[in-house]
């Protein structure tokens, strides 16, 4: 398709008609400031091919307040090698007439055949929008959209198919898409997309089928239990009729009883031996008796000569006791005696002892007295030396704020002398020798110096006299205040009684020494009286009369005894006496302890008397001789019964023990157990049986097996219904997969063509680079070297190249297919660099030999190098 | 002269689980209504007494609907009904019949032979041996006492027995139930009347089974009848007639289709079924898609006809033709589909072939449905 003539009246901004004529074949360069009209003349293209004549909702193509105007547009075109004219009119005169080589179209018809020669649609009511324009809204970028290629691609996918399929003769299947989604829905209905499990009637034929299976084994489970316990049923009743026909336990019963009997028969001999046992026991404690009885006797014969020996016995220990306790009592005397001799001994070594000690005592006290009375004179003359010093003390003494006062006066009145030297006037001489002077009266020869602290006269001899009057205004002040001074300390010393203030430190002096004398009295003092002087005296007293006392009592004693031997001392005299009082204790002891051994003897003496005639007494009874021979003869009786008992009772135990009563017991209890046991198991197997009717009637009559063949007849037709869905499934995936792999093997197929085209341009934008292109024939990922990346994640820039070089692509597959292609730029490219524009211009340039190109912009200076010549709106609205 | 009237197996409560619910249904309701026609013949005949030789019912605890039921359907006939008990209806310690007895569901008429004992027909001078099943199963021969078994002279003597005469069969060698061949002979039996076989067969002179009353299944050749018995006298040979009692024929049909005309003959086949069948269908060979469509018309069609039609069709191979293809639209990649989905039906795996095969028949009814493509290529 080629443009050759574009003519446009009362449209938008051109009211009035511009034509712009004799387009070129190849690219066509329109330039023009902003408002130009460029973008007009696009949209005058645009609606002469999209919008309906007769539309209702093209008001926008009005000239501004013109609403009577009746937009019109004009356009020469080759199509397919024939001259074709296109006039629109819209709004205020509706028509369009389409005139091709020779053939004429009018109205709705013309339309039809543009929008199928172009390949696109008209919109079924209102105005035309992107979705209707298929071919040419992909080829036709508008301003600013060149980016967007996406959506222009999916609107004109079908035409681009059919272009494809054209160029391929080959065929996409026909409405092989709407079949694809149809199988795809009824497989997702039975299969979840993903895993291809089972899902929908599908999912719930197989749990039902489940479901069954597991129901119909658990009743299978049921039946079979029931099938066991009629067969047990059977057995039991077997067992109970051959019970009930022996009658096993009978037999049993009978055993016991014989047992029974023989163990009764074994618990008589053992009575009549336990009879035996009773009788032998009483004849043996009567031979006992009778034995104790002779044994008795026997011992009181012994008895009686026993006593007699022992009465002899007594007899001669009472003649042995009686001889020592005579003895003993002469030596008692003997003893006394000794004892009263030691005693006066004692008594005269004590008297003696008192005498001496008393003497002792009084002599000692006279050296006490004396003593004190000696130390009380010493202290009392130290008392009296004490009192003088501290009178003297007292005297001497200058009270201490006296004494300070004095010694301050003295200072200031120092301080004063100083004071006032410093400020007298000083004369230092030194005259010749022989010569003199006289200074108030005193002569000055030699060398020296004189302080002036008052005025003086100064006579030189043989010259006259110098008045020399001190210069210093406080002399005449430190005058008076040493005068005062002077007073104040005369006065102090008069009343303190001194004659200056050296005696007052002399004096000081004299009191210290005082001081120290009378603290050395003190100390002398109190060495002689340590509680003073009175205590002294008052222990003094003491002393006196105690010693008076002592005297006394030495004189108040009787005389000693005259010419006596000494005696001996007081502990000798002790240790005599007490030995002598011993002797005498034990001889008295010894003398008791052989009277009570003579009492002693005297009284079992006494008793063996008593008791020896007590025994010949009862031995000598008369009854006795016969009751002992009856009670041997009896013995000999009981002895002979003994024996005989001893043989019956044997006999018995052996009958006894031969019987066993232990085992004959275990029989009784085993046959009753035995017979118990039958018996019990006959009855309960019984009752088993009767239970066991019961459940398997009541079992029975719930129908199993009926119910098993319900469940079973369910069972298979939902397991062949879970077959059919099964099988319907896997035959809708399978068709699901190979249309998908068939379909998806043409599309690679087809877009082998499109891809050469696009990789045609690529290669001069991005040497290396690829782009893929997915099923919708959109493009896809773009890769350059080793980084890839989506079309919709360029930049804003590198998608606008994209959009372009894709677009070209497209019109190149068109054009190979024979379809009408016209490109229309619309201030394209704006936001490329101008490297990459001056790219985009190869590119163009290249298109442009095979497809027209109409290139409006705003930049003329950016496109100069396209190789055409720019036309500018501006010249041609202005014709 | 005596006259019996000698059926089996009757498998009363047998439900038929391969078929839909309600032919299922259909069917196991008429295994009743074939006892009512077995009691209206033998009061047409005027029978002396029907011999059930075993497997009056089809399981031992059926609901107690169907033992009234059962023998209600007995009521009209009012002679005697000497039931045998069979492997499926064993006379067990708890059994159909225990329970039956205390329904009080059996009427007087009817005598339950549930141990070896003769019965005695007095009034036809006959006296019948039964080997009743006491066990599910048995290896002994239950018919062994009839040969010591005395009975009154010149009483005519029928032994009724349920299981597999020996020899006879060859698939039931060692089979449970045995009965030994030549049991009749040897137990001086004037008619052996057995039970087990579900198809009618003469064994010997004396000896027959007399088969199941109701086709119940699809391998049961000469089923659904019974067998009318006359004696002329002890020792004479019984004269036999079938008499038919069944209702619903079960038919095995197998095609192979090579060329168009077997289609044909095959359509032409199905068209002649009636609602007395209950058919199994299996279809081999190859055919085209507008011939699997016709085939599958052919079949709804018996469907609607017949009472009841199971088709496998899982040995068919479709070979899609030119015209299929041309009459589908079928281009571009579709075609490739139908192409490649015809030849995976040859795969080595009988699923992986079926499969290709419902795919292909899912793809075919699809296209089929969508009609011409609308605008065909632009």
């Amino acid at each position: 398709m080629k443009l050759t003539r574009i003519r446009i009246e009362q449209f938008r901004q051109f009211r009035a008609p511009l034509e712009i004529r004799d387009l070129a074949s190849g690219l066509n360069l329109f330039t023009g400031p902003n408002e130009a009209g460029k973008s007009t003349v696009v949209a005058a293209i645009r609606a002469a091919f999209f919008e309906r004549h007769r539309s209702g909702t093209v008001d926008h193509l009005r000239p501004w307040s013109d609403p009577a105007a009746a937009p019109t547009v004009e356009l020469d075109f080759e199509l397919g090698g024939q001259p074709c004219r296109l006039a629109k009119t819209f709004l205020a005169k509706k028509r369009c007439t389409l005139q091709i080589g020779r053939e004429a179209l009018d109205g709705e018809e013309a339309e039809n055949r543009l929008a199928e020669l172009l390949g696109f649609q008209h919109a079924g009511r209102g105005a035309s929008k992107a979705e209707h324009w298929g071919i040419p809204g992909l080829l036709w970028i508008e301003q600013g959209t060149g980016h967007e290629l996406r959506e222009a691609v999916a609107h004109a996918t079908d035409h681009l198919r059919s272009a494809l399929d054209a160029s391929l003769g080959e065929v996409a299947a026909s409405g092989g898409d709407e079949l694809l989604a149809t199988v795809e829905a009824r497989r997702n209905e039975l299969l979840t997309e993903a895993g291809r499990r089972a899902r929908g009637v599908y999912k719930e034929a197989l749990e039902r089928e489940a479901a069954l299976a597991a129901e119909l084994a658990d009743l299978d489970e049921t039946i079979a239990r029931y099938r066991q316990r009629v067969d047990a049923l059977a057995a039991l009743r077997r067992e109970h009729a051959a019970d009930e026909a022996e009658q096993p336990w009978q037999d049993f019963r009978a055993r016991e009883r014989e047992a029974a009997e023989r163990l009764d028969a074994v618990r008589g001999l053992e009575t009549a031996l336990a009879a035996e046992r009773q009788r032998a026991e009483q004849v043996g404690r009567r031979t006992a008796l009778l034995r104790d009885q002779l044994a008795a006797a026997e011992r009181e014969e012994l008895a009686r000569a026993g006593r007699a020996a022992a009465e002899e016995e007594a007899r001669r220990l009472l003649a042995a006791t009686a001889e020592p306790a005579a003895q003993w009592q002469a030596r008692l005397g003997e003893a006394e005696r000794a004892l009263e001799a030691a005693r006066a001994v004692l008594s005269r070594a004590r008297r003696h002892d008192a005498r001496t000690r008393l003497a002792r005592e009084a002599e000692e006290s006279v050296r006490l007295r004396d003593a004190a009375a000696a130390r009380l004179k010493e202290a009392e003359t130290a008392q009296a030396s004490l009192l003088d010093l501290q009178r003297q003390a007292a005297a001497s003494a200058i009270p201490p704020s006296e004494l300070k006062e004095l010694r301050e006066q003295a200072r200031d009145l120092a301080e004063v002398e100083i004071r006032r030297s410093a400020a007298a006037t000083r004369i230092r001489y030194a005259l010749q020798a022989g010569a003199s002077l006289r200074l108030d009266g005193e002569m000055l020869a030699g060398e020296g110096e004189r302080e002036l602290p008052a005025a003086a006269a100064l006579e030189l001899p043989g010259l006259g006299r110098l008045e020399i009057v001190p210069g210093g205004r406080d002399l005449a002040e430190l005058d008076a205040r040493a005068r005062d001074l002077a007073d104040r300390q005369a006065a102090l010393l008069a009343r303190l009684g001194l004659a200056s203030p050296e005696a007052a430190e002399a004096r000081v002096l004299d009191h210290a020494r005082q001081q120290n004398l009378l603290v050395g009295a003190q100390a002398t003092l109190k060495a002689l009286a340590l509680q003073g002087v009175d205590a002294l005296r008052a222990e003094q007293a003491v002393l006196a009369a105690q010693a008076d006392t002592a005297t006394q009592a030495l004189a108040e004693l009787p005389a000693a005894e005259e010419g006596a031997e000494r005696p001996p001392t007081v502990g000798q005299a002790e240790a005599a006496e007490r030995a002598a009082a011993e002797s005498l204790a034990a001889i008295q002891a010894d003398l008791q302890q052989a009277r009570l051994n003579e009492a002693g003897a005297r009284s079992r003496l006494e008793a063996a008397v008593r008791e020896h005639a007590a025994a010949r007494a009862s031995c000598e009874a008369p009854e006795r001789a016969g009751r002992l021979a009856a009670a041997r003869s009896e013995l000999t009786d009981t002895r002979a019964e003994e024996a005989t008992l001893a043989a019956r009772m044997g006999d018995l135990q052996q009958q006894i023990a031969a019987a066993r009563p232990d085992i004959l017991q275990q029989d009784v209890a085993r046959y009753r157990a035995s017979a118990d046991e039958l018996e019990k198991r006959y009855r309960s197997r019984r009752d088993e049986l009767m239970r066991l009717e019961v459940e398997l009637q009541t079992e029975g009559a719930q129908g199993q097996d009926e119910r098993r063949a319900e469940l079973a007849r369910d069972h298979a037709q939902a397991r062949r219904r879970a077959a059919e869905l099964s099988r319907r499934a896997q035959a809708l995936d399978l068709l699901l997969t190979l249309l998908r792999d068939k379909r998806r093997a043409l599309t690679r197929r087809l877009q082998a063509p499109l891809q050469k085209h696009l990789n045609r341009y690529l290669q001069l934008l991005f040497p290396q680079a690829s782009l893929e292109i997915d099923e919708d024939l959109a493009p896809g990922p773009l890769t350059r070297g080793a980084e890839s990346g989506d079309f919709d994640a360029l930049s804003f820039g590198a998608r606008e190249q994209m959009g372009v070089i894709a677009r070209l692509a497209y019109a190149d597959l068109l054009a190979e297919a024979g379809r009408p292609t016209l490109i229309i730029l619309d201030d394209a490219l704006v936001h490329s660099d101008a490297e990459r524009l001056a790219q985009m211009k190869r590119v163009l340039f290249d298109a442009a030999t095979r497809h027209q190109i109409l290139l409006f912009t705003c930049h003329p200076a950016d496109w100069r190098d396209l190789g055409v010549a720019a036309r500018s709106l501006e010249a041609l609205r202005a014709g | 002269m005596p006259r019996f009237l000698h059926t089996a197996d009757w498998q009363i409560g047998k439900l038929f689980g391969q078929f839909d619910a309600d032919e299922a249904a259909l069917l196991a309701e008429e295994r009743f209504a074939a006892v009512e026609r077995l009691a209206q013949l033998a009061a047409v005949h005027g029978v002396d007494a029907v011999l059930v030789a075993g497997d009056v019912f089809d399981a031992q605890t059926v609901a107690e609907r169907s033992i009234h039921r059962l023998f209600h359907a007995m009521s009209g006939f009012s002679g005697r009904w000497l039931l045998l008990p069979g492997n499926h209806d064993a006379a067990l310690a708890e059994s159909v019949w225990t329970r039956a007895a205390r329904l009080n569901a059996i009427p007087p008429e009817v005598t339950v032979c549930l141990r070896p004992e003769p019965v005695l027909l007095e009034a036809a001078g006959t006296a019948v041996l039964p080997a009743p099943l006491t066990q599910r199963n048995t290896h002994a021969d239950l018919t062994d006492w009839f040969a010591a078994a005395a009975t009154p002279p010149g009483f005519v003597r029928i032994g009724l027995a349920h299981g597999s005469v020996q020899g006879i069969l060859a698939e039931d060698i060692d089979s449970p139930n045995p009965i030994a061949a030549g049991c009749a002979e040897s137990a001086r039996l004037d008619y052996l009347a057995l039970g087990d076989w579900h198809g009618t067969r003469q064994i010997d002179a004396r000896t027959w089974y007399a088969g199941t009353p109701e086709t119940d299944r699809f391998r049961a050749n000469d089923s659904g009848q019974a067998l009318l018995v006359d004696i002329a006298a002890p020792g004479a040979l019984p004269a036999v007639t079938t008499v038919a009692t069944g209702r619903y024929r079960w038919r095995e049909l197998a095609a192979e289709l090579q060329v168009g005309s077997d289609l044909d003959l095959l359509a032409e086949r199905l068209a002649a079924f009636g609602p007395a069948d209950v058919l199994r269908l299996e279809v081999a060979g190859r055919c085209d898609l507008a011939g699997h469509r016709r085939l599958e018309e052919a079949i709804a069609q018996a469907r609607g006809r017949a009472r009841s039609l199971a088709a496998d069709l899982s040995a068919l191979l479709l070979t899609p033709t030119a015209e299929d293809i041309e009459a589908l639209a079928v281009d571009g990649y579709l075609g490739e589909v139908v192409a490649e989905l015809q030849a995976a039906q040859q795969a080595a795996d009988p699923d992986a072939a079926q499969t290709a095969r419902d795919a292909l028949v899912l793809l075919a009814g699809l296209l089929d449905a969508r009609g011409p493509v609308a605008g065909g290529r632009p």
